[in-house]
């Protein structure tokens, strides 16, 4: 049997890794307490990516496995990526036309009862209303 | 039926040709699963990532009610999980069943203990009336925190994605305990060696990937 | 024809007792229940259109009330696209046939195959069960916030589509690790029959897609009893959302119905043209990229929702693209037969529909695809028209040329060739009957679903009714004679059509339980017909040759 072929990782390799995950979640989440601007979503984001990644690569054994399961890998990433960004193209730009809004349809009523309310209000036709 | 292979291992179906063989199949099967997984879960992003671009900054006000240190503990205690997962699959390449029987107990208990913080988590919620959907009627005070003032328009989105998409990797989370006692039980009975390890291989594959959505569910959800 | 003991085991006869067929493993054994399976799911989706068109052949009340009439056009959608066509094609034919063309003893997992299909018949059930609870009348797209307002039925039909989903993810899966695990010695990836390659492209876009509907419809469960307020509008939610989220699976799923189809094509194509596919590796990889474009495309069926601009001139842009690999394929279908010695025989006939048929369901959709032709014609008959072009001028007519292809090989009988040609002639002029009209209708703006139509419209529609009965027809007779052939069908030889692929050159008909008694060895291409004149002794003879000295 040709199992010798299966790489085996070291428990050194595993508890360093541990160790770096351990102490990026750590600093993930004392940046998140600092008021970073606009810098703190990409600084979280590329911290999670880098984690998942040293998960990937390594506890999971992407390095040393056969090419075709990182190629699966890669390709569901990259149908979500076509997911998120073809719905982002949607709702980023909602509303780009003219002849519609960019609200939802509940901002619409929103804003049409606002409208109403400033208007006097006809006693007669509501007289349970109060402004 | 056709050719009795009694020099065959017990652990080969007949429809392989190897051991070999029959492991990459399984593996590959396994990363493929993934990948559906992963596309699962997609759709959760996609609409969190939808609701957050259209209300920022409700979602930073709402994930304030987010405790980022249990948050935190519990990424730690899944990272470690992940870790005794990938130490029992090194002490099965190494014949050794002792190890191999000790990290998957381990990572049973870490994803027990990911659960009952889950639990705490969600109870300190559900008591300020902090639900998902229609029963959202944030109210009452704790720890200085006035969950009245979160009842604001699209925080029902914020908690709802939240819910589900937690509870989505919860419900993984225990599938992969009910996982984790078959292959320890099947460990045990030493079904496992260096020859023959895929099971365990696969639900390794497996945790890690609940591992890895947990990693970018504790920043989008905690911190950010 | 005389047969040695030995040669008479067969999957079918080695053991027929009830409980070996419903706990086999053999992927041949599933490929016939799914055969069962999703024949009985097309007959109840069939018997609900005729009922449609039924309805459909006079404006007001003709047959049924129109609540009854939206509950039923909505599962006939349903049972057509879920119980029916998504596994129609893959789950009977790629399983019969996937590993005995790769020459492999089995799929890679074939518990997960057997588990897939109960998985498939409990999805089914439960989404039959909203026929007991009733009110599921907003068509197969669910749409919010109607979906979520009205009815339980949705309950069960979401749950539905949710199981099936699974089964559908499985069969994908299993069929892309036997591709790429368990093929022959010396079967290379250009040596694969064409109905490999799309199978495969296929499964990649079953289990990129299909987790997506999965969450999808466990959000709409959610919405309509939690009201989590992501898709319903009256909660802040967005109804467009939904749509995305339908839409990133349902349209690759268009793919997973059609790429199937484009695979027996090719496969007939070669065989009864007695000629190499033209463009080969052109034709396979054309079925990778229509997986791979099919993704991008979603939001053309979103033109008039409200989307954004921008997202529909991409979605419009790419909608196009599409358009290159399907007539790299149809170019070289058409190249093969020219090329060729094109035997008419009955699969080779649907093949021909086929081309005709599903040029024209695919020339439409490019139309529907330009923004501004789409306001005008959108969910008009021209829709219905184009994509029942596609489904079924598409799918079902290939899969009938599957089916009279392989039939021999899964029964081990023939069928009648004379009835076979007319029920192929009755298909293919119902068909177009049925649907022609719905094109002219649709531009003349018949809307889709309604119930009651203007009075200038009934002529077209009765043209349709009465195509639909011809179409019925032919798929009776269908049935009918292929029924009758497993009773008193001529004894089908090892090859009857003459076809180079390992089903027909390296097993017995019907194949033993365990395909192949020996590994075979691969050294051609599937349509290197050049390189087979072993085969070929005496020319057109060639099936009569085989079958009688092999015997």
């Amino acid at each position: 049997m040709s199992h010798a072929e299966h790489h085996v990782s070291s428990i050194k390799l595993l508890a360093i890794i541990f160790g770096g995950l351990v102490f990026l979640t750590v600093t993930t989440v004392l940046t998140a307490q600092l008021d970073l601007g606009s810098f703190n979503v990409p600084l979280a984001m590329t911290i999670a990516i880098a984690k998942a990644s040293l998960v990937v690569v390594i506890f999971m054994g992407l390095k040393w496995d056969n090419k075709v399961n990182s190629v699966i890998f890669g390709l569901g990433l990259l149908f979500v990526a076509v997911f998120i960004s073809f719905t982002l193209f949607d709702t980023l730009y909602r509303g780009d036309l003219t002849n519609t809004t960019k609200g939802t349809i509940q901002d619409q009523v929103l804003m049409e009862e606002g409208l109403q309310s400033r208007e006097p209000a006809p006693s007669t036709l509501q007289p349970d209303h109060t402004p | 039926m056709a050719n009795p292979h009694s020099d065959h291992p017990a652990h080969l179906q007949h429809h392989f040709v190897s051991s070999e063989q029959q492991f990459d199949a399984a593996k590959m099967g396994m990363w493929l699963f993934l990948v559906t997984e992963i596309l699962l879960f997609s759709g959760m992003f996609v609409a969190y990532i939808v609701y957050r671009t259209w209300h920022p900054e409700v979602f930073a006000k709402s994930a304030e009610l987010l405790n980022p240190f249990l948050g935190g503990l519990n990424t730690i205690v899944l990272l470690a999980s992940s870790f005794t997962v990938a130490l029992g699959i090194h002490y099965a390449q190494k014949d050794n069943k002792k190890g191999l029987v000790i990290n998957l107990v381990l990572t049973f208990l870490f994803a027990l203990t990911f659960l009952v913080v889950k639990y705490f988590e969600y109870t300190a919620k559900f008591e300020h009336g902090v639900f998902p959907g229609a029963a959202f009627d944030p109210h009452g005070v704790s720890h200085g925190v006035d969950y009245a003032t979160y009842n604001i328009p699209y925080a029902r989105q914020f908690f709802s994605i939240y819910f589900v998409m937690t509870g989505i990797h919860g419900f993984h989370v225990l599938v992969g305990m009910g996982l984790f006692t078959w292959i320890t039980i099947r460990a045990l009975k030493g079904e496992f060696s260096s020859a023959y390890y895929t099971p365990v291989e696969n639900c390794g594959l497996y945790w890690h990937l609940v591992d890895i959505i947990w990693i970018f569910l504790f920043p989008l959800l905690y911190l950010i | 024809m005389s047969e040695s003991a030995s040669g008479t085991i067969n999957y079918l006869s080695h053991d027929k007792s009830i409980k070996s067929w419903l706990l086999t493993l053999d992927h041949k054994r599933i490929g016939i229940m799914y055969l069962i399976a999703v024949s009985l799911a097309f007959l109840a989706g069939g018997i609900l259109a005729l009922l449609v068109r039924i309805e459909l052949m006079a404006p007001g009340e003709t047959i049924m009330s129109a609540d009854a009439y939206n509950q039923a056009f909505t599962l006939h959608a349903v049972l057509m696209i879920f119980t029916f066509i998504i596994p129609a094609v893959p789950a009977v034919m790629g399983n019969f046939v996937l590993p005995l063309q790769i020459g492999a003893k089995d799929v890679a997992f074939p518990r997960l195959n057997l588990a897939s299909f109960y998985i498939y018949v409990l999805g089914a059930l439960i989404a039959l069960g909203a026929l007991l609870v009733g009110r599921v009348d907003g068509g197969w797209t669910f749409y919010t916030p109607y979906s979520t307002s009205v009815g339980d039925g949705i309950l069960f039909v979401t749950t539905g589509v949710f199981v099936m989903g699974f089964s559908s993810i499985l069969t994908g899966l299993n069929f892309i690790v036997t591709v790429h695990k368990m093929r022959a010695p010396g079967l290379t990836w250009n040596r694969l029959p064409l109905f490999i390659w799309s199978i495969y492209a296929t499964a990649i876009v079953q289990v990129l897609a299909t987790p997506v509907i999965g969450i999808t419809m466990l959000l709409l469960f959610l919405e309509k009893f939690l009201h989590i307020g992501i898709f319903d509008p009256a909660l802040g939610g967005d109804p467009v959302l939904f749509q995305h989220f339908f839409w990133f699976y349902s349209h690759p799923a268009v793919y997973i119905m059609i790429l199937p189809a484009f695979g027996i094509v090719s496969d007939l194509m070669g065989t009864f043209s007695r000629h190499q596919v033209s463009g080969y590796k052109f034709v396979a990889l054309s079925s990778v990229a229509i997986a791979f474009l099919g993704f991008l495309v979603w939001g053309h069926h979103m033109f008039v929702s409200g989307q954004s601009a921008t997202s529909s001139v991409v979605f419009s842009l790419i909608t196009y693209l599409i358009g290159i690999p399907t007539g790299v394929k149809v170019i070289n279908w058409v190249s093969t037969m020219y090329k060729g010695s094109v035997q008419l025989k009955t699969p080779m006939l649907y093949a021909i529909a086929f081309l005709f048929t599903f040029s024209i369901g695919g020339f439409t959709g490019i139309m529907l695809g330009v923004l501004a032709i789409d306001i005008h014609l959108h969910d008009t008959y021209f829709v219905v028209a184009h994509f029942h072009y596609v489904m079924m001028g598409g799918n079902v007519i290939a899969a009938l040329g599957g089916l009279h292809y392989w039939w021999p090989k899964m029964t081990g009988k023939m069928f009648n060739e004379k009835l076979g040609k007319i029920a192929a002639g009755l298909v293919f002029f119902g068909f177009n009957l049925t649907f022609f009209p719905q094109f002219i209708m649709g531009a003349q703006g018949m809307p889709r679903r309604y119930y009651d139509y203007l009075p200038e419209f009934q002529g077209y529609h009765l043209l349709s009714t009465y195509g639909s009965w011809v179409l019925g027809a032919g798929l009776f007779l269908i049935l009918g004679y292929l029924i009758a052939s497993l009773v008193n069908g001529k004894k089908a030889g090892l090859n009857p059509w003459g076809a180079l692929t390992l089903e027909w050159t390296h097993t017995t008909t019907p194949p033993h339980p365990h395909n192949f008694l020996e590994t075979p060895i691969v050294t051609r291409g599937a349509y290197d017909f050049h390189l087979a004149k072993d085969l070929f002794a005496s020319g057109e003879e060639v099936s009569e040759v085989v079958t009688s000295t092999t015997h």
